[in-house]
């Protein structure tokens, strides 16, 4: 059973739970959840112990607030573990304890709005149909309308109030602008004529344009939301406490208490709390949050682990701690993510600066339609009428929207898929590329060997043949060994090493021999191979036993990338420093025609500016760590940086997944995107030009107008969010061209 | 119609209440996962 006492100690508690005065907020995650049976459990279980405890069954998390003075922590963690529900405490998210918080205000909102536009409308009803009542009654009716009204403008509009005052005070211009004054006409007209006594009221048109508004606000904010959840659930992957490995036994400590070099232990099902290597045996960890990979990976001794993966192994995962806190990948990604998030792109400063001057402009119209209203002789009221429609129709709300809403809807569908967005203008610039300008080693190819097929020559079979060379291999430096790692071999004795022949050995008492075809002790048959892959002969104590054809260690998602690639008219180079032979089999391989070897960083460069200057616009594929220079002058940049590079990549588009594969989708993204903001701004454009004409000319009712500009904002993020569903697309496969056929 | 002097503050009254508890539930988290909701069973319990 875990040891749950250190998270009654204050350090680590800081690290996790929100204290208000004496009582701790937390949230755990219970992964034994997972029917509504066991959430009833879980709250059932802390029922008198700790307050305000409620369960999230789609998330599978629980929060509650407690006191740690009267009910230590541990003692609730157990109770819970000990039911099987499996429980786990997350990190604090202040950003996601706030985003609850300001969710159920903007909520509260509308509720409020939506209360005080019925009853306001009921307390005005008599005006509608002509009716007048008596005085007396007439005038209790105005000032109910008042006091109803108060709430509804002045509390659920206030965010349009503040964010005004806020735009004025920083010499701007925004949509709030229009709203705020367009509620503060209405509103402040109407309470000056209640207490006069006479003239139209608009409290009902300010408090339905306030609950417009404010839905608008609010399905905008969910959209937002959805777009951070990625963010919001690698914050959560952060453990807080790790199981480091004394002389004694296991002691649990806070993570910044971990340092390099130390072991530490992670139970079945618990995050890794630093980055590092596996030791002792093969586990599989889920690293689906790290690199959008959604089955688990198989780890064996040796090979990296990264913080926030999961082990979903049976047994506890030893790991040899390389980074921690800040400096795992982890922490990096979401310190990407975060910057990717601040920055804004040169389209969103445009569309803002527009929508600034846009502004201006309404305001300008607003009152000049006022004017040519009393001109044209109309009545005090019609023209105040005609400032409110034109003040609320042509808001260019929709217009400050359509960018922003597009991009994080493309970037959460990215990062879903392990593609990071550094730079979201680089989405839009990767919809414009003609030309696809690889890097060889690290890229297209991995730096290991890879067993391409088995040719078995004398009787024996493959899979004994794989072993005795496994047996061989296991533990060499040797290139050639990585090809068989990963394979279940007999321990070999005897292990003989000739330095560029092959080695030597004793496997079940039998003497072996393993090495290039040419340096064979025994004649062999050589079966015919490909430009690129090299043959590795086995021998035994008097013939060949199997010949192992290795391959130019290619990585398997490149033939359908440059497939695909060259099916969207990409024209595709290679750039390499790699010997020519080895780079022209490989190009050959690939159908890529332009290609160069030997290159060195600076020559890569010149052969991009040279690209660029006849007006290509090049997408540079690198591994993020020797091709700084090509990756930064490239128009747009993709890298599949590892570990500590991961900070200081300068790429846009970072590949987290070990894999090319998501290329192809980050181009549908980014015409997808390109199309979203086009409509959008499309949209939002014909829109306020079409509704401002009939606004000025007293066409269009303020309360329609309000419906309106909703409606625009709302098709506006609703478009940007079918995004979401893009995926990637492929050229048919045969099997399927095949039923196509029939 | 003198009724209508009590009934009409009433009715501001009662819309005021309503606003209050409507406050009430948004902020104690009740409106928080709707969709949850339908997905779990009903407490016989409580």
């Amino acid at each position: 059973m875990t040891d749950w006492t250190a998270f009654d100690r204050p350090e680590v508690r800081a690290g996790f739970a929100a204290t208000a005065g004496e009582s701790c907020q937390v949230l755990i995650a219970l992964d034994g959840i997972h029917c509504s049976a066991c959430a009833a459990r879980a709250e059932r279980l802390l029922a008198g112990q700790a307050e305000s405890v409620s369960v999230n069954l789609a998330a599978r998390t629980l929060s509650f607030r407690f006191k740690p003075q009267q009910k230590p922590l541990s003692v609730l963690l157990r109770a819970l573990d000990e039911a099987g529900l499996q429980p786990r405490v997350l990190a604090r998210e202040d950003a996601g304890a706030r985003e609850v918080r300001e969710r159920r205000r903007a909520f509260a909102r509308i509720g409020v709005a939506t209360i005080c536009a019925m009853q306001v409308m009921m307390l005005a009803w008599p005006s509608y149909f002509g009716v007048q009542p008596e005085p007396a009654i007439a005038q209790l009716l105005r000032w109910a309308q008042l006091v109803v009204a108060a709430p509804g403008v002045l509390w659920a509009g206030w965010p349009f109030f503040e964010g005004a005052w806020r735009a004025a005070r920083g010499r701007a211009l925004d949509m709030n602008g229009p709203v705020a004054l367009a509620l503060a006409i209405a509103f402040g007209a109407s309470a000056w004529r209640t207490v006069a006594g006479s003239g139209d009221l608009y409290f009902d048109s300010a408090t339905m344009f306030v609950w417009f508004l404010a839905v608008g606000r609010y399905l905008e904010s969910r959209t937002r939301a959805r777009a951070g959840e990625h963010l919001r659930l690698l914050a959560g992957r952060r453990a807080l406490t790790a199981q480091r490995r004394v002389a004694t036994g296991l002691e649990t400590v806070a993570i910044g208490q971990l340092r390099p070099g130390d072991v530490a232990v992670v139970a079945p099902g618990d995050a890794v709390p630093a980055d590092g290597v596996l030791l002792e045996q093969p586990l599989e960890l889920d690293e689906s949050l790290l690199t959008g990979e959604s089955q688990a990976v198989l780890r064996h001794p040796g090979e990296p682990v990264l913080a926030g993966a999961i082990n979903v192994g049976a047994a506890p995962l030893a790991l040899q701690v390389g980074r921690c806190g800040a400096d795992t990948v982890l922490a990096q990604i979401t310190q990407l993510m975060n910057r990717a998030h601040i920055c804004k792109p040169r389209l969103q400063q445009i569309a803002d600066r527009i929508a600034g001057h846009f502004v201006a402009a309404v305001l300008l119209l607003a009152g000049l339609g006022y004017a040519l209203a009393l001109h044209r002789g109309a009545s005090q009221d019609a023209a105040l009428g005609i400032v409110l429609a034109v003040l609320v129709a042509s808001c260019p709300c929709a217009l400050s929207l359509a960018v922003p809403a597009a991009l994080a809807a493309a970037t959460s569908r990215l990062a879903r898929s392990g593609v990071l967005v550094a730079n979201a203008g680089a989405l839009q610039a990767l919809a414009a590329i003609d030309t696809v300008l690889f890097d060889k080693t690290g890229t297209l190819t991995r730096t290991e060997m890879k067993l391409q097929r088995v040719i078995p020559l004398a009787g024996l079979d493959e899979q004994s043949c794989t072993a005795i060379a496994a047996a061989l291999e296991h533990g060499s430096r040797h290139p050639i060994a990585t090809a068989f790692a990963g394979i279940a071999a007999a321990a070999a004795d005897e292990l003989r090493q000739a330095a560029g022949a092959g080695v030597s050995g004793r496997v079940d008492g039998q003497h072996y021999w393993l090495g290039a075809a040419e340096h064979a002790p025994c004649p062999v048959r050589l079966p015919e191979t490909q430009p690129g892959e090299t043959l590795v002969v086995l021998c035994g104590a008097e013939r060949a036993l199997a010949c192992f054809v290795l391959s130019a260690n290619l990585r398997p998602e490149v033939p359908a990338l440059v497939e695909e690639l060259e099916r969207r008219r990409l024209s595709l180079e290679l750039q390499s420093g790699d010997a020519p032979a080895t780079v022209q089999a490989l190009a050959q391989r690939l159908g890529i025609e332009r290609y160069a070897a030997r290159q060195t960083p600076q020559a890569k460069l010149q052969r991009l500016q040279q690209l660029q200057a006849g007006g290509g616009r090049v997408l540079a594929i690198g591994d993020g760590v020797n091709d700084a220079p090509l990756l930064a002058a490239a128009d747009v940049s993709a890298a599949m940086p590892h570990g500590a590079a991961l900070a200081q990549s300068r790429a846009d588009l970072l590949l987290l997944g070990d894999s090319l594969a998501p290329v192809t989708l980050a181009l549908d993204v980014s015409h997808a995107v390109q199309r979203r903001i086009r409509e959008n701004l499309l949209w939002a454009l014909g829109y306020n030009l079409l509704v401002l004409p009939l606004a000025m000319s007293g066409h269009l009712p303020p309360w329609l107008a309000a419906a309106g500009m909703s409606l625009s904002s709302v098709v506006v993020v609703a478009n940007a969010l079918r995004l979401d569903a893009v995926v990637p697309r492929r050229a048919p496969t045969p099997a399927l061209a095949v039923v196509e056929q029939r | 119609m003198p009724s209508l002097y009590l009934l009409i503050p009433l009715g501001v009254v009662v819309v005021f209440a309503a606003i209050a508890i409507f406050l009430w539930a948004a902020s104690s988290g009740q409106f928080d996962g709707l969709e949850d909701l339908s997905k779990r069973m009903p407490d016989d319990d409580a």
